[in-house]
């Protein structure tokens, strides 16, 4: 039996945060679960895709964040508890469905897991999405440790199939990818549920906005309901208040910041009355009103924006005027808007807000700082870099080569996956930003050529708005995962494809959805569950989508990759290159190369560093004797160094 | 009272297996002595994809809530390889604390690249000697091939962080947590692991005296 069905009620495990939030929601009796992977959002599908038929429940990688929001919608309508899942940005483009369904709300428990990632661990921003609750008038849960990512889950399906409206958990990469020990509950014995619908159930035309007497009436039903969920906010579990009679001090603090918080007081020695939120929206007001009346100055602390402090301030116009509240929010700020919390960041605002003196810190030995900073400067990036023999290196080069035997600035729009690190940049490569033309700080490696990139999807839109507005200083480009392709550039591709559109859209195809871990995407032929499924043709999407200049070429085969990208590039309107190559952990993990073969004849090399500039890490450079080597520790035998070298000095006969 | 560890290496050497087995085992002990024990491992890890700086906090104790050790307050680093030891260390080693360093460099693509230069080992156990208690290399990798296999080194490097003594954990609980987490076939060769690694460095310790 698979460990998280472990049925030991009472039994202390060590979960991750998400491993916690799937036990919960298994506990709770899930019957179906859809996602798109995202970091760090991706181990709750996984865990729950693992055990899945064993459990009894439906879990599947659905297409996009939206497509998967809509699945676990229709399945809580016929009366199933579901759960959509999905990190900060996913639940951008699952926006639209998330603003609309609470007019009406939902039958079966509906709870929407957001995984927020304060410090851009393993994203383009630190966007919070609790205001997206707020904003969608629904409740809010938000964990601040695994024991509570686990029981809050059990709670917030209850819980909305008590309001009737669907539930938010908010966690971060501090509680989904942190672990913490967590008791185990009950898991329910499993018996089909009872599923039906009904088109008028409790309200006219319940599950259509449109439907007499209209949307404006479902608002007003979201509103009353919403009172319902401030009520339970005066009496939930997760929302402890702590007064202590000899304090001035007040602390709100929600998440993990609550974490952080209980810590800080230990340590510090400070005295405070205390309130920990588990559910920040609603507010429980009259908790809420009890500390700010009992105390002389109030300090809020929580991860991302300063969201509770906001509604806090609000309140406290009425309740408490005229008190210092403290927080993020301009100035009274005493923590960062932007980064993530930390116990020295902590600490420091309890010790601004309660005005103690710091006390002695461990590193305050005289002349520590000093030592400190030496070995710092000792310390040197480690740059990310894609695996050995990655498929996208060879796209990578081929691109480049490509773009280089034609003249002008031109733009690589890129992407988000694996391939988004074609945009890290060397950290230890100091750019001077400038108005000068950046073609003086030529592309040195794989991990400089996207010029731009924000969001799924995006690159191959900016492209068109490039390419239609008129730009002719070089050539456009955009660049996508398979993955990608279909989660976010199928309208795109339409578009270019009608309007014509002067661009070269490059879709680097490994067959997985490699960077969140690689869950399986419509070009795999398998889904989360494990059955096969029929593989989508990227090829023949891109011409029943109206792209008539189609190629496809394999990634290692960098003579055949690069031709094809010329050709493309030099057909006017928009053409579709498909660079294939299955993902090399992937396919190392199924056929290992034990025992590589490739190596550098060290009398050829003449230290001309082309090899380098393909970017693999299996390919080292001696800079004493300017000579190139393979590390045969990552080397997988791809080939890719081997078509680079001028001089030819790189073979695969192994030994020397 | 809080145990902080440092659990710190490159992606694929084991360093997230290792902090969490420390954690399980933190876990047992405190169920078995009956201790309210909490603990906490925080971490990131990103991309499926090889070779990133991997770094996990590991917290033992009974007031333990957050995920993170504070800068100054790591009594353990280990690291599995040295400049991510040394990038931990120079942020987190407590006056009091001890680091146990995998002696083989896994060198940057900055300095594969000749981008910058790999701090030499002296270099890496003078600057971490100014900063806590003691400094230790070992050679984690012939350690893990005497094991039986290389890709032991991690089970190796618990076996040096338990030979501290600092781990408030018994041997008999970590050991047992090592049978459980490990691939069945491979019990045998990571517990001589973990014990090569623990005489490494109880050995260590003994020539330190």
């Amino acid at each position: 039996m698979q460990e998280i069905l472990m049925d030991r009620p009472g039994h202390r495990v060590l979960l991750m945060g998400n491993e916690a939030i799937a036990r919960g929601a298994l506990e709770a009796g899930l019957d179906l679960m859809a996602a798109y992977p995202g970091t760090p959002s991706s181990e709750i599908g996984e865990v729950l895709a693992r055990v899945g038929k064993e459990a009894g429940l439906y879990v599947e990688w659905s297409i996009n964040e939206k497509v998967a929001f809509d699945v676990a919608v229709g399945a809580s309508l016929v009366g199933a508890r579901s759960l959509v899942a999905m990190k900060n940005a996913g639940l951008n483009v699952a926006m639209d469905t998330f603003m609309t369904v609470p007019y009406g709300g939902v039958k079966g428990g509906l709870l929407v897991v957001v995984a927020d990632d304060p410090d851009a661990h393993y994203s383009s921003s630190e966007q919070d999405t609790r205001p997206a609750a707020v904003y969608a008038e629904i409740p809010c849960f938000e964990p601040a440790d695994q024991q509570e990512a686990k029981d809050m889950t059990v709670a917030a399906l209850a819980l909305s199939e008590q309001l009737e409206l669907p539930v938010f958990l908010r966690s971060v990469s501090r509680i989904s990818h942190a672990s913490g020990d967590v008791t185990l509950g009950e898991l329910p014995k499993r018996a089909e549920r009872k599923l039906g619908f009904n088109k008028h159930w409790k309200l006219p035309y319940r599950w259509n906005v449109y439907g007499p007497p209209g949307a404006v009436s479902k608002h007003r039903w979201l509103h009353e309901h919403l009172d319902m969920a401030r009520e339970y906010a005066e009496r939930c579990p997760f929302n402890r208040l702590t007064l202590d009679p000899g304090a001035e001090l007040g602390i709100i603090a929600s998440g993990v910041a609550a974490s952080y918080v209980r810590e800080a007081l230990a340590y510090l020695g400070v005295r405070a009355n205390l309130l920990i939120l588990g559910l920040v929206h609603p507010l429980p007001d009259r908790l809420v009103t009890e500390l700010l009346r009992a105390s002389r100055r109030v300090l809020v602390v929580e991860e991302g924006d300063p969201a509770v402090e906001t509604q806090i301030r609000c309140l406290a116009q009425e309740v408490a005027p005229g008190l210092p509240i403290y927080g993020k929010y301009r100035r009274n700020a005493v923590l960062l808007p932007y980064g993530e919390l930390n116990p020295a960041r902590v600490r420091d605002a309890v010790v601004r807000v309660a005005d103690v003196a710091p006390p002695k810190a461990a590193g305050a030995e005289d002349g520590r700082s000093a030592a400190k900073a030496r070995a710092a400067a000792l310390v040197v990036p480690r740059s990310s870099s894609l695996c050995a023999g990655c498929s996208h290196l060879g796209s990578y080069w081929a691109l480049r080569q490509a773009l280089q035997r034609r003249n002008g600035v031109h733009i690589v729009n890129g992407d988000i996956g694996c391939y988004e690190q074609g945009g890290y940049g060397i950290f230890s490569r100091q750019i001077e930003a400038g108005p000068e033309d950046s073609r003086r700080w030529p592309v040195q490696s794989p991990y400089e050529i996207l010029d731009t990139n924000y969001v799924m999807g995006g690159g191959i839109g900016l492209a068109q708005g490039q390419a239609q507005v008129g730009y002719k200083g070089g050539k456009v480009v955009a660049v996508a995962g398979d993955s990608t392709f279909a989660h976010a550039t199928l309208p795109a591709v339409l578009n270019a494809a009608y309007h014509r559109a002067d661009i070269t859209f490059l879709v680097l195809a490994n067959n997985w959805t490699a960077m969140t871990g690689h869950q399986p995407n419509p070009t795999t032929g398998v889904t989360a569950m494990g059955d096969q499924a029929p593989v989508f043709d990227i090829e023949q999407a891109a011409r029943a989508l109206g792209i008539t200049d189609v190629h496809t070429a394999s990634a290692y085969d960098l003579e055949a990759a690069r031709q094809a990208i010329e050709k493309a590039l030099d057909h006017e309107g928009p053409s579709v290159v498909i660079l294939t190559g299955e993902c090399q952990l992937q396919v190392q993990r199924r056929t290992p190369v034990k025992d590589p073969k490739t190596r550098v004849d060290r009398e050829r090399c003449n230290g001309c560093r082309m090899c380098v500039q393909l970017g693999c890490p299996a390919v080292t450079f001696d800079a004493g004797v300017k000579k190139a080597g393979i590390d045969t520790t990552l080397c997988v035998d791809c080939g890719l160094c081997v078509q680079v070298c001028p001089r030819k000095a790189i073979g695969t006969g192994g030994n020397g | 009272m809080a145990t902080n560890i440092i659990v710190a290496g490159v992606g694929g050497q084991g360093s997230i297996l290792a902090s969490h087995i420390i954690a399980e085992a933190a876990i047992r002990t405190g169920v078995r002595r009956q201790q309210p024990v909490r603990v906490r491992v925080g971490e990131t890890f990103g991309a499926a994809m090889r070779g990133g700086a991997v770094a996990s906090h590991v917290r033992i104790g009974p007031d333990v809530y957050g995920p993170l050790v504070a800068e100054d307050e790591a009594d353990l680093i280990i690291a599995m390889e040295p400049l991510e030891g040394l990038r931990l260390g120079a942020r987190y080693l407590s006056p009091r604390g001890i680091a146990v360093l995998n002696e083989r460099p896994l060198p940057p693509t900055d300095v594969k690249i000749g981008a910058c230069r790999y701090p030499s080992t002296a270099e890496i156990g003078e600057a971490l000697r100014g900063l806590g208690e003691a400094v230790y290399f070992l050679p984690g990798e012939e350690l893990a091939v005497q094991a039986g296999h290389v890709r032991t080194l991690s089970v190796v490097m618990i076996g040096a962080a338990f030979g501290t003594g600092r781990l408030p954990i018994s041997q008999e609980d970590l050991e047992d947590t090592i049978r459980a987490r490990v691939p069945p076939k491979t019990v045998e060769v990571n517990l001589r692991a973990f014990r090569l690694g623990m005489e490494a460095m109880a050995s260590r310790l003994e020539r330190a005296w």
